[in-house]
């Protein structure tokens, strides 16, 4: 097995040791348990805004938890001292916390099928929700490599979504013009609501789309790169 | 013997900090000695180890291992060392073999868990969860966790402390032993029983810079005082009579006190590491207790 496998594995295994995954399924598990009481039409509408909750808030706040888990058992520092590079530690990281996203994404499309026979079109759906989790991944690092503890990471995420996820909320409530949603693009979150929404309800405006794609893969790669990766290091010679 | 770090002119600032931490240090690490680096809270030890294990690489100057950058070495520099941190370094859900086989993982080298693990006496704790183990044990699993690899040198810091006697010793065996086979170590410590048994050479290092290094013996000689000092009952009183060092062999007054007094003890003024510590820091090493570097 080569290093960034093993450490793939390693992530996994923490996820559950960590009793991370378990929770992130039963999160998922308690939304699609509404699907139960709820029209086809409804939780096809429904259906977006869970993905995109465990997209967006659950991965960062799962990837914090694990982060500030890591910090205080000091498993951070040593790993930065083993024959592998911080770039496959932050791949596997990146991945794990891609893995709780696409798990969501996964649970609740089988339910949809399962419970109202609702289909779409679910390579879309992983795509986008791959895209989505890796910025949402490289946001949760930053909010966690920038926070003291996991409760200061917790005000943090408050805020980041007040100034990101309340704008989105004012234009699907129509209190901001939908013409002007092109401008909110460039809110990750919002990004990653349309893409999942698009899939999800299979309205797709291309242009949209294909922006957020890139938009958000570009994002990732940027953040992971000049904010992520040199904070990281510093982070665990602090310790 | 070769030099495993040969550090020239370090200096190293913190982004955060007003001047250098580390002011223009210059020491050899000889390969298969124990090189212990002591010196107050805030001195720099730990950011030196920090430096040279490449934990931080923003520093001026120059640091040679085994004749290379430190600077230019990729991460393949972690397969020849081995790193004992003095904090828990360890997944505390996951049972302690279950670490030990993870970090073994990532090495093309690597130790028998199972031998490592009998000699610090965690073997039969192997399955329990790293979080349910007491600070000693989690110590002694930290050391474990350095000696993976079979390091080329190894880096350890305040690697007893917290240790009961007999735990201690068996880390400073194995410490020593390790050494015999011709290993490296880099030792970071506030506890002067362990440098006196373990260090080949040792540096203080006094607010970011060296202001001593040579052996303990040396330095035991350097600033322990040439006497001896006897203790007698005279009528029943304890006594204490001091002789020069030198010229002891012809000292008549030494001879005629060992042959007619009840002696109790003798002993040479040689002094201790914990003296030298205070005379070469300024600083007491009870001071030291509660805010190790």
């Amino acid at each position: 097995m080569n290093k960034l496998a093993r450490l793939i594995k390693g992530e996994f295994n923490r996820l559950l040791k960590y009793k991370i995954l378990p929770v992130s399924l039963v999160t998922a598990v308690i939304w699609i348990g509404l699907f139960l009481f709820i029209s086809a039409e409804e939780a096809r509408e429904i259906a977006p805004l869970v993905i995109f909750v465990d997209v967006a808030a659950m991965s960062i706040l799962l990837l914090g938890a694990s982060h500030h888990l890591e910090k205080q058992d000091g498993t951070i520092r040593t790993m930065m001292v083993m024959p592998v590079s911080m770039g496959q530690i932050l791949t596997a990281k990146t991945i794990a916390s891609m893995a709780l996203a696409l798990e969501s994404a996964v649970v609740t499309a089988a339910a949809l099928y399962i419970i109202h026979r609702v289909t779409f079109n679910y390579f879309l759906l992983l795509l986008f929700v791959v895209i989505a989790g890796a910025a949402h991944a490289a946001i949760g690092f930053i909010l966690s490599l920038n926070s003291r503890d996991f409760t200061t990471m917790l005000g943090m995420l408050m805020l980041y979504m007040l100034v990101f996820v309340m704008p989105s909320i004012f234009l699907s409530l129509g209190i901001i013009d939908a013409k002007y949603e092109f401008l909110f693009m460039i809110s990750p979150s919002h990004s990653a609501s349309h893409l999942i929404s698009s899939a999800v309800t299979g309205e797709y405006q291309f242009g949209m789309a294909v922006g957020g794609c890139i938009y958000l893969a570009v994002l990732a790669a940027v953040l992971l790169r000049f904010a992520v990766y040199p904070e990281f290091k510093d982070n665990a010679a602090r310790g | 013997m070769g030099t495993a770090f040969s550090v020239k002119g370090l200096h190293f600032r913190y982004p955060s900090s007003s001047g250098d931490v580390i002011k223009g240090i210059s020491f050899d690490v000889l390969e298969g000695e124990i090189f212990g680096l002591l010196g107050p809270s805030g001195a720099g030890k730990s950011t030196m180890q920090k430096i040279l294990v490449k934990l931080l690489e923003d520093y001026r100057g120059s640091i040679r291992y085994f004749g290379q950058d430190l600077k230019a070495m990729n991460h393949s520099f972690y397969e020849e060392i081995g790193v004992g941190f003095e904090v828990p370094v360890h997944f505390t859900k996951l049972t302690a073999l279950e670490n030990m086989q993870f970090f073994a993982g990532f090495y093309k080298s690597t130790a028998n868990i199972q031998e490592l693990m009998e000699r610090v006496g965690l073997w039969e704790y192997r399955n329990m969860r790293v979080g349910e183990y007491s600070k000693g044990m989690k110590v002694r699993l930290n050391f474990v966790r350095a000696m993976l690899n079979n390091p080329q040198v190894l880096f350890l810091d305040e690697v007893t402390n917290g240790l009961d006697p007999k735990n201690a010793r068996i880390i400073k065996d194995m410490i020593a032993e390790y050494r015999d086979i011709g290993g490296t170590v880099f030792l970071t410590t506030h506890l002067m029983n362990d440098v006196e048994q373990l260090c080949d050479r040792v540096a203080f290092c006094v607010e970011g810079e060296l202001v001593e290094i040579s052996t303990p013996r040396d330095l035991k000689l350097k600033y322990g005082k040439r006497e001896v000092k006897v203790e007698y009952r005279d009528n029943g009183v304890l006594t204490s009579a001091v002789f020069p060092l030198d010229g002891i062999g012809f000292n008549e007054d030494f001879h005629n006190l060992l042959k007619t007094a009840n002696i109790e003890t003798i002993h040479s003024g040689e002094t201790t590491m914990e003296e030298i510590f205070i005379i070469v820091t300024g600083v007491e090493l009870h001071e030291q207790a509660g805010q190790i570097d």
